[in-house]
């Protein structure tokens, strides 16, 4: 979300009395940009391109990224190239179960505007239209040096407290919600409880509810966790 | 009337009080039901009275006599306890008590629901049959008492396993009972051999004439006792048998047959092997023709008896066989411990009986718990338990640990002396063969509680509880055991120093919280504090400084982009170590069970041969019998 709000234009309104005000969370965000790991979910051609990225030629690990095979440990899901709409289903519910903060990455054209798919009826063509994405790559296919390069993009914009599209995710909910509903039906849920957890992160906003998210409401069934407990 | 008098009596009269309300005052059975632990508790008590065997004093007996004397062939017959009959003993009417208060509560009303109030009163007999038996063998003073309990602990084993109607059990309970009967004809003949030899049955006259047999008198002789004992231990190349055979018995039988029944093999082979013949003069009779001494000949035993069955563990996929087969694999250690004959392999082997008994009942409890809330012992048909039964997983989290021989529980004491001495002795490859099984071990048993604990709730267990109160207190009990002579060794250790004094080996340095050596010693206190610590620093950081895990449920789990919903299992239990099986599987060849199919058809083809030519030719067939008898007659008394 490259919104004009995001473009430090006022800088000095922010002004700094104390030096050592934000010195931890500049130190946490430098840590989180050089720890990020990447989840395997490689969908569509791109994907040819992150061996010789992630191995010794171009050496993604000297940044910090290495690829992790859980969402749940994962920073970054790297979405590599066109995504039909079964697959999309799976990219939501993955990045539904990733912790927060997380970015998205949509490596080639067919993730920007469809790409040589365009005319394709099964294709979801637009991925920010149901997922905030930080960083597009575009390319058919980018090279190594173009990933490594949008990869820095993103570390930088940790480093400087703007990578920040996941809050999106949560703050207009309805609006990501209403467009993978038209694309999957009235019926689509995961089992992820997003209100809630943007309830948790107190991102709620005035757009995370609306009437997608009331047609959710009538239908999700949430799943509770097992916990453990001693009956006799 | 001393105490072992006393034992005896009580224990007879344990048997005679079930027989007569088996049979006169079923109605009264219950009341049986609830009581039978007193019958473990009463000889409990007279062998804690005689623990003035172990707990030596200024003029405490070595020996306690029994009063009672028969004599046959006259050969007087004796029965008498020492500190290694006390030691067995112990962890025999233990482990029985434990089995009894198991059986005595819920999973005995269930099981007498199931088959009859006839076949409840029947395991009980069978339990109580079994530790008279194994009490009377620990007592036996000469060859020929050594004899009688031996056959009645085989036979009593046999009523045991036979008490399960099934056809699996029945056809393992027939092996085991072949196999019994080859090791008791291969005991007799050592036994001629001996009175040959000695001219007597008493261990004491036997002893001394022990000491002057050369080495061509003494390999065959030791190759029948160990063929004899090895057998009931279920040492390679006699494994096949026991596995299936404790593992189909009905849960109690099961839980103290796995915890000591095979154990009098052991207890045997150390009366022949270390009370008689002195281990020290196996390690200079070597073995014509090879580089080998009897010594290292019975330490391979005991190392590829910690091999073979612990990766046939591996490949089970029921709960109960897996246990078994450890039950076997886990002997293999405390043969090689005691065969290396120093003073830490020794306690260490010794020490392991004591440990395998403790955790191998736990086992089978939490076991037979699980099968009692879900019916099924198969791993097919399990996993995700550990939200409905944490108490029951968590006692077999204690008691995997003792098997696999990790730290702070008691199965890692007595592995690591065995380890040690191994090292200590100049033993490498043997020591590699012991961490072989240990490597195995830890792989099956996490395939256990992966496999009945972790992992996916099945749809129909969602709504199963925790074991009934009756099995939990055993198993909870056993779980402290298990915690707490790990930690302190040294309870059990007092026990074993005189054990190793009666049968001839150095004592072992030892303190309460482990053993002194001067090459570095174990004090599983500070290990166990420094576990904690460890344990207490991951706690701080995973509940104060983090405190923010989120609980899920087990649908909304990563499974590459899948949905996953109560159709679709997703716990990975069949098959469980494909990829294992990938590298080793081509080395199961069922070497051993087509060498029993060899034998067994190879009698069976000579019987019916000796069979058939009798009955097609009778008359020829007795024409040539008198010839051939003639024949040696006259070649005897002319050239004899």
């Amino acid at each position: 979300m490259n919104t004009l709000n995001n473009i430090p234009v006022q800088a000095d309104n922010n002004k700094r009395t104390n030096p050592l005000a934000t010195v931890f969370d500049e130190f946490i965000q430098f840590c989180q940009s050089r720890s990020l790991f990447m989840l395997h979910y490689c969908t569509g051609c791109g994907a040819i391109e992150l061996p010789p990225a992630m191995t010794s030629r171009f050496d993604m690990e000297r940044l910090g990224i290495q690829p992790m095979v859980t969402p749940r440990q994962a920073d970054i899901l790297l979405v590599t190239g066109y995504v039909s709409v079964k697959t999309l289903k799976r990219v939501i519910l993955t990045y539904e179960q990733m912790q927060s903060p997380k970015y998205v990455i949509g490596i080639c054209s067919c993730t920007v505007n469809g790409g040589m798919y365009w005319q394709s009826y099964a294709t979801a063509k637009v991925l920010n239209e149901y997922l905030p994405v930080d960083v597009y790559i575009a390319g058919c296919m980018p090279r190594p040096e173009a990933v490594i390069s949008g990869l820095r993009r993103l570390m930088a914009n940790i480093e400087q407290g703007k990578g920040n599209a996941w809050q999106d995710y949560y703050q207009r909910y309805d609006y990501y919600l209403g467009n993978q509903q038209h694309l999957f039906g009235d019926d689509w849920q995961t089992p992820t409880d997003v209100i809630g957890e943007a309830k948790y992160y107190e991102l709620e906003a005035e757009q995370t509810y609306g009437k997608h998210t009331d047609i959710l409401a009538q239908h999700q069934q949430p799943l509770e966790a097992q916990t453990m407990q001693i009956k006799f | 009337m001393n105490n072992l008098d006393q034992l005896f009596i009580v224990s007879l009269s344990g048997l005679a009080i079930v027989i007569i309300i088996g049979l006169f005052l079923p109605r009264q059975a219950t009341w049986l039901a609830k009581l039978s632990p007193l019958l473990y508790v009463g000889q409990l008590l007279l062998l804690i009275k005689m623990a003035s065997l172990v707990y030596i004093d200024a003029g405490s007996a070595s020996e306690i006599q029994s009063s009672f004397h028969l004599h046959l062939l006259g050969e007087p017959l004796q029965w008498r306890f020492d500190a290694l009959s006390w030691f067995f003993a112990i962890i025999t009417v233990v482990a029985a008590l434990f089995a009894a208060l198991f059986m005595s509560g819920v999973w005995g009303e269930d099981y007498r629901k199931k088959t009859s109030a006839n076949a409840y009163t029947m395991l009980h007999l069978g339990l109580l049959l079994n530790v008279n038996s194994m009490l009377l063998l620990l007592a036996s003073g000469d060859f020929i008492s050594l004899f009688i309990g031996w056959e009645f602990v085989s036979w009593a084993s046999f009523f045991m396993m036979v008490l399960n109607p099934q056809k699996v059990a029945r056809q393992a309970a027939m092996k085991y009972l072949m196999y019994a009967m080859t090791g008791a004809m291969a005991l007799l003949a050592a036994m001629a051999y001996i009175y040959d030899i000695s001219g007597s049955l008493q261990y004491d006259i036997v002893r001394l004439s022990m000491s002057h047999l050369s080495s061509e008198q003494i390999i065959p002789l030791v190759i029948l006792f160990v063929v004899g004992f090895a057998i009931k231990m279920g040492v390679i190349p006699f494994h096949l048998w026991q596995a299936v055979a404790y593992a189909e018995t009905p849960a109690p039988g099961a839980i103290f047959m796995g915890a000591i029944s095979a154990r009098m093999g052991l207890y045997a082979i150390i009366v022949v092997l270390f009370q008689l013949i002195s281990m020290d003069n196996f390690a200079y009779i070597h073995i014509p023709y090879t580089f080998w001494n009897v010594q290292s000949v019975l330490a391979w035993i005991g190392a590829l008896t910690t091999i073979i069955p612990t990766y046939i563990a591996l490949k089970q996929n029921d709960a109960r066989h897996l246990l078994a087969w450890h039950g076997v694999g886990q002997g293999g250690y405390m043969l090689l411990g005691l065969v290396i004959a120093d003073n830490v392999g020794s306690a260490g082997g010794l020490l392991h009986v004591f440990n395998h008994a403790t955790y191998q009942a736990a086992l089978f409890m939490t076991v037979a718990a699980v099968m009692y809330r879900t019916g099924t012992s198969n791993f097919d048909k399990l996993g995700g338990l550990v939200s409905q039964m944490p108490l029951t997983f968590m006692v077999m989290v204690f008691s995997i640990i003792g098997l696999a021989g990790l730290p702070p529980m008691n199965g890692f004491v007595s592995k690591w002396m065995v380890y040690r001495s191994l090292l200590l002795d100049g033993q490498p490859l043997l020591f590699v063969a012991a961490v072989i099984g240990t490597l195995g071990t830890i792989l099956s048993v996490y395939k256990l509680v992966h496999n009945t604990f972790l992992g996916q709730l099945r749809v129909e267990h969602q709504e199963i509880k925790e074991a009934p109160l009756t099995m939990l207190i055993p198993m909870l009990l056993l779980a402290l055991i298990i915690f707490v002579t790990g930690v302190m060794p040294g309870l059990i250790l007092d026990w074993i120093v005189p054990v190793q004094a009666a049968i001839g080996l150095p004592p072992l340095d030892y303190h309460l919280g482990g053993i002194i050596l001067p090459t570095g010693g174990l004090d599983m206190i500070w290990l166990t504090l420094i576990l904690f610590y460890g344990f207490a620093v991951g706690a701080v950081i995973f509940y104060l400084i983090g405190g923010r895990a989120k609980h899920v449920h087990q649908y909304d789990n990563y499974a590459g982009g899948h949905f996953l919903t109560a159709k679709v299992r997703y716990h990975y239990s069949h098959n469980f170590y494909a990829g294992l099986m990938h590298l080793i599987g081509g080395w199961y060849r069922g070497s051993f069970v087509r060498l029993e199919k060899a034998i067994v058809s190879l009698v069976s083809f000579l019987s019916q041969l000796a069979e058939n030519f009798y009955r097609a030719n009778q008359p020829t067939m007795l024409v040539v019998a008198v010839v051939v008898m003639a024949i040696w007659g006259i070649a005897v008394g002319r050239f004899g």
